[in-house]
């Protein structure tokens, strides 16, 4: 599965996003073990701000607590973080790769960036995934500025409907464009989702 | 998904499903099951006041769509959560990409569509077509009746799921054939998908397939995911080299 690639967005406004996965390759040597180095993996995240993290077979920072998480890793986990800047991201990744956890490490970012976060970090970018955009029946799909915020969920969990409920009573003060990012963020069982980008397209589609 | 008696319409959870399949019905509110893929988002919302979303056991082949749509659900044909493959996320251990031979994948469905098992053999099979090697360990290559043409099996036509792979590889001289192949497929859908090229840097820091995507004018995202080969054992031989050993 592809869940941290396709975010939609220009480079500006993706610039605050640095989504990291984790994960041994199942029934290869790096599998046995591997539960214990994901906890250790999520410890250090906590060290460089993130702005969520989790384990998609858990759930994330909003939607349970760090100890769950921690608990409940297993070899088939697939543990995540989410940073807002090359610096945090690089850090995480040169204390990641420093352990020697033989666990692969993925960024999701603008490919400028990830280059700046591979260089600080002292890693080389071994593979590379492009996103050849969308095919198909387009005129399916929700409006852009809604997609923006919605594939943060690579699993699609964040429904468009929720976008446009949420992101109206921002628009009428019921609710803060804050609050409304962390119920979105709750739906993304894996803690890809980025609440603090989603905040500021939020505000910017409510006017507020 | 069932919504039980104990509804009281408040309508709280209607925003919640990804795909619009929850409506307001006097006394309570239903979800329409041709659209409903199974995928856990109402109940997992917990926005139900009074837990009237009840998960039922599902029954060959409507199984098929929490199994491609509940990404807390692990794939029996690879022990991975979600829709499960790994494809490049472990690539530097599996070594199957690089040297000639990249990754290509039409996500069906993505992003937030959903699509029926119908589209994803059309696309299927004009991959196929043009030389995709489907992946073995993916979901919708253990569906197929005939790897060779990307056949799949007939129940699972009326199907729906959030979104299903159709995972290969190719040697990088056919991307550019890939390429025109969906641009005609893409016509006869009634969804759509989002597709995905893996491919390894050079030494230099050029990558082959990305050279090609600019060759024959196919745009790209300006961000994607990027591998830091931090898992060990590293693999020593990449696409046809591994292919040949």
């Amino acid at each position: 599965m592809t869940h941290t690639l396709h975010r939609v967005g220009t480079v500006e406004n993706l610039s605050d996003d640095f989504p990291y996965l984790a994960m041994s390759a199942k029934g290869f040597p790096n599998e046995p073990g591997s539960d214990d180095k994901m906890r250790e993996i999520l410890k250090i995240a906590q060290k460089h701000n993130p702005v969520n993290y989790g384990d998609m077979r858990t759930g994330n920072e909003f939607s349970t607590d760090l100890d769950e998480i921690l608990e409940k890793v297993d070899t088939r986990s697939i543990v995540h973080a989410v940073f807002t800047n090359v610096d945090d991201a690089a850090g995480f990744a040169k204390e990641v790769a420093g352990k020697n956890f033989g666990i692969s490490l993925v960024l999701s970012a603008p490919f400028d960036l990830a280059k700046q976060v591979a260089e600080k970090a002292g890693v080389k970018v071994h593979t590379i995934e492009y996103a050849p955009g969308i095919w198909g029946k387009k005129e399916l799909l929700a409006e852009n500025w809604i997609l923006e915020i919605t594939t943060m969920c690579g699993h699609a969990m964040i429904s468009r409907y929720l976008v446009e409920d949420l992101t109206d009573r921002v628009k009428k003060g019921r609710m803060t464009a804050k609050a409304a990012a962390e119920e979105m963020a709750k739906q993304c069982c894996c803690g890809i989702f980025n609440p603090a980008r989603a905040e500021k397209l939020i505000k910017k589609q409510a006017g507020v | 998904m069932k919504i039980t008696d104990a509804c009281i319409a408040c309508g709280k959870c209607v925003p919640y499903c990804p795909v619009g399949a929850i409506s307001v019905e006097d006394p309570i509110l239903v979800i329409n099951q041709d659209k409903c893929v199974e995928c856990g988002a109402c109940k997992r919302s917990e926005v139900c006041p009074v837990d009237a979303f009840e998960e039922e056991k599902r029954d060959w082949p409507r199984s098929v769509r929490g199994a491609f749509s509940n990404p807390l659900l692990v794939h029996k044909e690879t022990r991975v959560p979600g829709r499960g493959t790994e494809e490049m996320k472990t690539n530097d251990l599996r070594g199957l990409y690089g040297n000639g031979i990249v990754g290509f994948t039409a996500e069906m469905g993505r992003p937030g569509v959903s699509t029926d098992f119908r589209d994803v053999e059309k696309v299927a099979m004009a991959m196929a077509k043009v030389g995709l090697m489907f992946a073995p360990d993916n979901p919708v290559t253990a569906n197929m009746t005939d790897v060779k043409t990307g056949k799949l099996n007939p129940e699972l036509y009326d199907e729906r799921a959030l979104s299903a792979m159709i995972e290969g590889r190719l040697k990088i001289e056919d991307l550019p054939r890939a390429i025109e192949a969906l641009k005609e497929v893409e016509k006869e859908l009634n969804t759509v998908f989002s597709l995905d090229v893996i491919d390894m840097p050079e030494a230099d820091g050029s990558v082959p397939a990305e050279k090609v995507l600019r060759e024959i004018g196919q745009p790209f995202y300006p961000n994607g995911k990027n591998n830091f080969g931090l898992g060990r054992p590293l693999a020593t031989k990449y696409g046809k080299d591994r292919e040949e050993s």
